[in-house]
């Protein structure tokens, strides 16, 4: 194919380049597209295929090694040539291009391909997956434009075909290499990993704690990292700061040092869904009328004071709040819309997050960078994230169909807990989304 | 059996056999009519609504076309007071075992139309069509928008103060035909 694109061939220098040009862009588009198609499915699939390409790597690298025999699945045709007899320069030279930068209609001397195709599905990044597999159409296009003036245009093709056994020794070491990389890299289909029963999830540094519904009532189960599991029992909706615990308790919300046991702090009343930034503690307090969302200020643990940051009416709700450098984030639905809110506490600024009159938007947590929350729909449920610096939003974790929902979130720094439970038997699961 | 129906669980089998259940999920036949819904024959297409046709109760607010239960913006049937209730008629549980807080629950046509189109949306002219023994009245939900929600220009049909037809819903009067 390559001898096509020469002077002589094209009718002058200027056309050849012409064509080259055409060529070029439309490989790089065409194996673009291709790897953007192939990151989208993956973030659709929502990306556990990790080491299904790990496995498919090294099982490439055994066939191109010599170590087995495998048949490759492909389209074995080369560019029509026709096209060049009916069509004008710069469609049949686009045309060449797109096909060859696909990569699904050309042959393929190596299964390497195909690792790269199942490794763009594994990363589930649409963009990040482009530009990775642009390179593929860089690789075509530099094969047309090497050859020099003057020189056979094939050159480079027989020059590479005389070292044939090199490039595959090079081959298997990157398939390999490749291999080492997804098994160890915490890419997209590692960032969704499920944790096991539990809801409600908090997270600090790298302590993760949650709520557990069993036969002898709820639990709360710590999971500090490199250390034993802490559970406290007849307990329920936790919140952590470093050491310190707060939950749910029969009589109120109570606050401890859940390494020690020691009590540190307790709100007697109808109060629930706590959260913790010490020496703040917010909840929701509800009465026959109203429910209220409270910061209580435990600066003097001898007189904490209160501040009401929302009302409202009990049909309605008001959600888990979630506190983080001086913000408090929370949800508020109604039978008329649903907004997630998030307001910094020293000055009173409210920004508006997420706001819908169709989608139930609810659940958020906060850092100090960043705010996830759950988007769901009839159809859909999903994990959205915002930076606040930024205006843009991104769905991070997606659950399609009705019976999959989410429900509570944590975060901390770039990674996200989110509770999945089964509509049909309420069993939930804690999901991380690195993102 | 309807021949989408038909037709969604012929590809539904095929699909199960071939590429999994998960695939097969896709194409399950969800409550749909042969032709788009009785009454209106592939004009102008459904409003945007929860669970695949567009049945609404006299305000517009979304039915389940089934059964004419009331539903939520998410397809839960609901009560009376809006909180999502079971097929036994009792009220939704949590996971953490709690009853289920309301959800929004607005009209497909001047709510979700707007949301999702940004079009100043409303229901206006009406027609009517005897539909499984049952008078059915068929909406226009109109909008100043030149396209329609099929991608392609609109028509004014029913609709009046230079609005046209957006989609279109239906309403079951229950009266015998």
């Amino acid at each position: 194919m390559v001898e096509t694109f020469t002077p002589a061939v094209c009718g002058s220098r200027r056309r050849q380049r012409l064509a080259l040009l055409g060529f070029g862009a439309a490989a790089l588009v065409a194996s673009a597209l291709v790897g953007a198609a192939l990151g989208l499915l993956g973030s659709v699939l929502g990306a556990r295929l990790t080491l299904a390409a790990a496995g498919l790597a090294l099982l490439a690298a055994a066939r191109e090694g010599g170590l087995i025999r495998l048949p490759l699945p492909q389209a074995r045709h080369q560019v029509p040539e026709r096209w060049r007899a009916e069509l004008p320069l710069p469609l049949w030279s686009t045309g060449y291009g797109a096909g060859l930068g696909a990569g699904f209609f050309t042959f393929q001397p190596v299964s390497t391909f195909w690792v790269a195709c199942a490794a763009a599905v594994a990363l589930g990044k649409p963009l990040v997956a482009a530009v990775c597999f642009s390179a593929y159409g860089a690789g075509r296009t530099l094969m047309a434009v090497l050859p020099r003036r003057g020189t056979d245009p094939t050159r480079a093709v027989e020059a590479l075909v005389g070292r044939r056994r090199l490039l595959l020794r090079a081959n298997v070491m990157a398939l390999l290499v490749c291999a080492g990389l997804l098994i160890a890299a915490p890419v997209a289909s590692a960032a969704i990993t499920t944790l096991g029963p539990g809801l409600d999830p908090a997270v600090d540094a790298t302590t993760l704690a949650r709520a557990q519904m069993g036969s002898g009532g709820t639990s709360i189960l710590i999971q500090p990292s490199g250390e034993s599991d802490v559970v406290i029992p007849n307990a329920s909706s936790p919140a952590l700061d470093g050491d310190l615990l707060a939950y749910v308790g029969s009589a109120g919300i109570s606050v401890i040092d859940w390494r020690t046991g020691a009590s540190i702090a307790h709100v007697d009343g109808q109060v629930s869904k706590p959260a913790l930034e010490w020496p703040r503690l917010a909840f929701i307090r509800t009465d026959s009328s109203y429910e209220r969302l409270i910061v209580a200020d435990f600066t003097d643990p001898a007189a904490p004071t209160e501040r009401q940051i929302a009302l409202s009416a009990v049909e309605n709700e008001l959600g888990r709040p979630s506190l983080s450098g001086g913000r408090i984030a929370w949800h508020k639905v109604t039978n008329r819309e649903s907004r997630v809110f998030v307001e910094r506490l020293n000055t009173g600024v409210r920004t508006l997050i997420a706001r819908s009159r169709i989608a139930l938007e609810a659940n958020p947590s906060l850092t100090p960078l960043r705010v996830v929350w759950v988007e769901e729909r009839s159809k859909s449920a999903a994990l959205r994230r915002r930076r606040f610096d930024r205006p843009g939003v991104r769905t991070i974790y997606l659950t399609t169909g009705r019976t999959r929902l989410l429900w509570t979130t944590a975060l901390t720094g770039r990674t996200a807990y989110v509770t999945r439970w089964s509509q049909i038997t309420g069993a939930s699961t804690l999901v991380r989304v690195t993102f | 059996m309807t021949r989408r129906s038909f037709l969604g669980r012929m590809g539904g089998t095929v699909l199960a056999v071939t590429g999994g259940a998960a695939v097969a999920a896709a194409v399950r036949p969800e409550e749909s009519e042969a032709f788009h819904f009785c009454g209106h024959i592939w004009t102008t297409g459904s409003c945007p609504n929860p669970l695949g046709l567009p049945r609404i109760d006299r305000h517009g607010y979304p039915l389940r076309a089934t059964d004419g239960k009331p539903i939520d913006n998410l397809g839960r049937v609901v009560n009376a007071q809006g909180y999502p209730i079971t097929a036994a008629g009792g009220r939704m549980l949590g996971p953490d075992g709690n009853p289920l807080p309301r959800g929004p629950r607005t009209r497909l046509c001047e709510e979700w139309v707007r949301e999702r189109f940004g079009h100043d949306a409303r229901q206006q002219g009406s027609w009517y069509r005897c539909c499984n023994d049952q008078i059915r009245k068929l909406v226009d939900c109109c909008s100043p928008s030149r396209r329609r929600i099929n991608g392609d220009a609109s028509l004014t049909g029913y609709c009046w103060n230079g609005n046209r037809v957006f989609c279109v819903m239906y309403y079951e009067s229950g009266l015998p035909c």
